[in-house]
């Protein structure tokens, strides 16, 4: 069952529509990412979960109570964590009274409130660093201790914004694993929203990709980068050559679709499940730069998708190599985890995988 | 958007229209009554703008203005410079001096120069003793002693305003000039000054202005064509004579319209040139120069001579107050405690009502500044602009004008003005500015994720202000207190329309004890008194303030100084 629901969730800004009707469910225990470009939305989404933002329309139930049919539930009421972009520690507090907050105000005994907020902070790393202003500690310290202050009344939801994104990149991933484990650890159920899609595959549970206020897709983050749903989500998650051409013979009993391409190759690929295709939809062969493979000759065994190019560049990168290839003038991007002796100007072939090329609008 | 909100608006705009709103337009309506009759008519400024004494004393009051600008710029540019680019010791005492005429009273600057001054005042003796000179000197009565006081007394705001220039200029526009070859005195006329024309504006908008309502120099140094004193004048003395009566209320109406036009004009300009004219990013300190021996030395001297004229006002007052019968010698030989004794023993009703009055001029200050500052800074409420437009209109309007409108206002219809509340009242509504400018401006800082974030810990609204806003408020929000304290409890201009025997405040005891000739001594330690009050205020926000921010935030950004 799901444990936050969301329905039908409206918010405007003036004539900005920031969220634009949007379904989401998050399961208990689950960790859901907020995925997408800047100014999709994101935050306000998250801003209307805790209650800092009115919506003007749709609702949402938290743990089977609704935050807004009945009244507006007010972000103190809704027994909910956060975890703020800017962080948003107090500079006046001390780190204890930070992570303390939220407990005085409940009729807790003071040494349970002591304990707590001291078991909290060593959990997140920080024991013995209570007694420190936050101006005195790193950014990355500071983070924590925003996490902490969030954990420490144990939250039934735990939201985060961005929390990673002003960290540099070593701490940024060290970090990913490590809220992802605590929150595992503690049960919680989390939403978390981020821009960066690396994060986002690593950290969650499954992903939801908004795109101007709108949901696009949602899944997994095996789903989303095998079979995005549209061209936005292809583009946004990893990287994925887009050739445009239109649909040559469409044979909705197979998963199989030829599409004569704008430079009059016809490729072989693959039709999503539920797509209805029609002969002249225009449409994009869609294939990632790892699925290309590439040949110095013509492969004997290859019939299927095979392109005769050029190499306009080559990068190497450690880890793969990659080559921007020049087909009929458009660039195909092809990476390969191997080091192939193969120099810019040279002709080649590069054969699109069927079983990876995807039909995509 | 809440409903509370909504209602907390509407409650702040119902104070403003009660006692800054209705009025004004009481005011401003009388001033179209035609004397004599229930008409209605231009004639009273028809009739102001054809006598050509009239007509003279809004020419004089111009000249004056642009004299004391004048004055404030030429001495205000090197001073501004100095302090706020080059590197020396005592900077802080220094500027603490040279901008200590903003708290100090304006009467009291005048008094003190009159007797230092004066005809027969100290300068005048010894250099007639030294035999330099045959006859006195006429240092200060006239349009120069004029310009000089005022001069004194505005120059702070030419220097506060222009060093925050020079400060938050981009060093880079100044290293880009230095490396196309323009150097020294040129790169800061085409470069340095330019740049700062917006912050410059910004202060010298208020040196224009206080002419146009300053009524109490002129009238002490014997000069009175001008806009405000004849204004005073006309209401404070002939009442009864209808056409004096009207004349004077026009006064007063020009100049009110007078100031609110340039200083909206002024405001217009330097909102917009902030936007296009400054870059970003400028280290917290500005450029800062070594200077060479010989520029670090005048500028010493400089420095040392301006504040000697700043500390002059406290040391003289200091020496009348401690002393009788100082006249026709330069300095007092009689030593006493009597004027204090006056003060304390036989008229402590002065002191009373001075701090009874502020006091709850300022409880009323701080309570509506607060709110005020909440709803134009946190909600998007339909009215809260222009909430904050007509509250910073205040800064501008001559005192007088509220004076005389609340005269005209609680008399009859709604007879406030019959009971001492009026004055706490009249108080607050004339230093509104003072508090919500610091706890609107500290607002603006106050990132609203630390509200936010005590919100989703489970703490409501109201326990969220006092918690966190508050205590992050409280820098801003302590200078506020002491300077709204500091304004309320030298104004003048307009208690003096408003007090009747029994609600006089210090300042209105000065200026009674200066006005019926009585001893001018009771009158120097009375200011005097109000100086070292104001100083214990400053010192006690200066250790509590500073001492508070830096334990809490360290040396870093937020803690500066
Ligand atoms: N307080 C506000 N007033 C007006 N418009 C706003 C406000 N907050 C957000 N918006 C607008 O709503 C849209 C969604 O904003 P939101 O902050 O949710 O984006 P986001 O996905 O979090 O982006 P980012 O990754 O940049 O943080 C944007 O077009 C933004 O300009
Ligand atoms: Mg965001």
């Amino acid at each position: 069952m799901a444990f936050i629901e969301i329905k039908n969730l409206l918010k405007r800004y003036g004539k900005v529509v920031a969220v634009n009707h949007i379904d989401l469910e998050v399961k208990q225990g689950e960790m859901l990412t907020l995925l997408g470009p800047s100014g999709c939305g994101k935050t306000t989404t998250l801003r209307c979960i805790a209650g800092l933002e009115k919506p003007e329309d749709g609702d949402i139930v938290i743990d089977g109570r609704s935050m807004l049919a009945e009244g507006f539930v007010q972000p103190s009421d809704r027994g909910i964590g956060m975890v703020f972009q800017n962080y948003a520690v107090w500079p006046h507090m001390k780190v204890f009274n930070n992570v303390a907050y939220g407990l005085k105000f409940q009729k807790i005994p003071k040494r349970t409130i002591r304990e707590r907020s001291l078991q909290v902070l060593e959990m997140v790393g920080l024991g013995g660093l209570e007694d420190r202003y936050p101006g005195q500690l790193s950014g990355g310290q500071q983070q924590r201790v925003a996490l902490a202050r969030a954990l420490v009344r144990n939250p039934k939801v735990l939201l985060l914004d961005e929390p990673l994104s002003n960290l540099d990149a070593k701490l940024r991933e060290k970090m990913r694993f490590e809220i992802k484990s605590l929150v595992r650890r503690m049960g919680m159920t989390a939403v978390y929203v981020t821009h960066d899609q690396a994060e986002a595959m690593v950290i969650s549970d499954r992903i939801v990709v908004m795109d101007s206020g709108n949901v696009v897709q949602i899944g997994t983050a095996q789903d989303i980068y095998q079979t995005p749903a549209n061209r936005f989500v292809a583009d946004f998650i990893g990287a994925m050559n887009f050739i445009s051409g239109e649909v040559l013979t469409a044979a909705p009993e197979t998963d199989s679709t030829y599409v004569k391409t704008e430079f009059n190759e016809t490729l072989l690929c693959k039709t999503p499940a539920g797509m209805l295709l029609r002969q002249g939809d225009r449409v994009f062969a869609s294939i990632r730069p790892e699925d290309v493979e590439i040949f110095s000759e013509r492969p004997e065994e290859k019939s299927e998708n095979l392109i005769k190019g050029t190499i306009a560049h080559k990068a190497y990168l450690g880890n793969f190599l990659f080559f921007f290839v020049t087909v009929n003038g458009h660039t195909i991007r092809v990476q390969v985890a191997h080091y192939i002796p193969l120099e810019e100007g040279a002709d080649i072939y590069i054969s699109l995988n069927p079983q990876k090329c995807m039909v995509l609008v | 958007m809440t409903r509370g909100n909504v209602s907390l608006t509407a409650f702040l705009w119902s104070v403003i229209a009660f006692l800054v709103i209705y009025p004004l337009s009481v005011l401003v309506i009388e001033s179209f009554k035609i004397a004599g009759s229930t008409g209605w008519g231009l004639a009273n400024y028809l009739g102001f703008f054809k006598d050509t004494y009239y007509l003279k004393t809004f020419w004089n009051t111009l000249v004056l203005s642009t004299l004391v600008l004048l004055t404030t710029t030429l001495f205000g540019v090197p001073l501004a410079y100095i302090l706020a680019r080059y590197r020396h010791r005592g900077k802080t005492v220094f500027t603490a001096l040279i901008l200590l005429p903003i708290v100090l009273p304006a009467f009291a600057g005048v008094f003190a120069f009159i007797i230092f001054f004066g005809k027969f005042g100290t300068l005048n003796l010894i250099l007639m003793e030294s035999g330099l000179i045959k006859a006195p000197i006429n240092f200060i009565y006239g349009t120069h002693g004029l310009v000089f006081i005022q001069s004194l007394h505005l120059l702070p705001f030419i220097v506060l305003s222009l060093s925050a220039g020079f400060t938050n200029i981009d060093p880079a526009f100044e290293e880009a000039a230095e490396v196309e070859g323009a150097s020294g005195f040129w790169r800061f006329i085409t470069v340095t000054l330019p740049l700062c024309t917006p912050s410059y504006l910004a202060g010298a908008v208020i040196v224009f202005l206080w002419p146009f309502t300053d009524w109490l120099t002129p009238l002490i140094l014997g000069k009175v064509d001008f806009l405000p004193s004849v204004a005073y004048i006309n209401i404070a003395y002939h009442f009864t004579d209808m056409h004096r009566k009207y004349m004077g209320i026009v006064a007063v109406v020009v100049s009110s319209v007078v100031c609110i036009v340039l200083f909206v004009l002024a405001r217009r300009w330097v909102e917009r040139k902030k936007y296009t004219g400054l870059s970003k990013g400028t280290t917290s300190e500005g450029r800062v120069i070594e200077p060479g021996p010989v520029i670090k030395y005048g500028s010493y001297l400089y420095m040392l001579a301006i504040s000697f004229v700043v500390l002059l006002i406290p040391i003289v007052l200091g020496l009348s107050a401690f002393s009788r019968r100082w006249v026709f010698e330069p300095f007092p030989t009689y030593w006493t405690l009597d004027n204090f004794r006056a003060i304390f023993f036989e008229s402590p009703l002065l002191i009373k009502n001075s701090f009874l009055f502020s006091g709850i001029a300022l409880v009323f200050g701080v309570v509506f500044g607060l709110m005020a500052a909440y709803v134009i800074v946190r909600t998007r409420i339909w009215g809260t602009n222009a909430l904050d437009f007509v509250i910073t209109l205040m800064l501008a309007f001559p005192g007088m004008a509220v004076g005389v409108s609340y005269m005209l206002a609680f008399w009859k219809d709604i007879p406030l003005a019959t009971h001492w509340i009026i004055m706490p009242l009249a108080l607050f509504a004339r230093r509104l500015p003072y508090f919500l400018r610091m706890a609107h401006s500290s607002y603006l800082q106050l990132d609203i994720s630390l509200e936010e974030a005590s919100e989703v810990s489970g703490v409501g609204k109201f326990k969220t202000f006092f918690y966190i806003s508050l205590p992050l408020l409280i820098k801003g929000v302590l200078v506020g207190v002491v300077m709204f304290f500091i304004m309320a409890f030298q104004e003048i201009s307009t208690a003096i329309f408003l007090y009747r025997g029994g609600w006089e405040t210090l300042p209105i005891g000065i200026y009674l004890n200066w006005h019926r000739g009585m001893e001018f001594g009771i009158a120097a330690a009375m200011a005097f008194l109000m100086i070292v009050i104001t100083f214990i205020l400053l010192l006690i926000i200066s250790r509590i303030g500073g001492g508070i921010m830096k334990a809490a935030w360290g040396p870093g950004p937020g803690g500066k100084r």
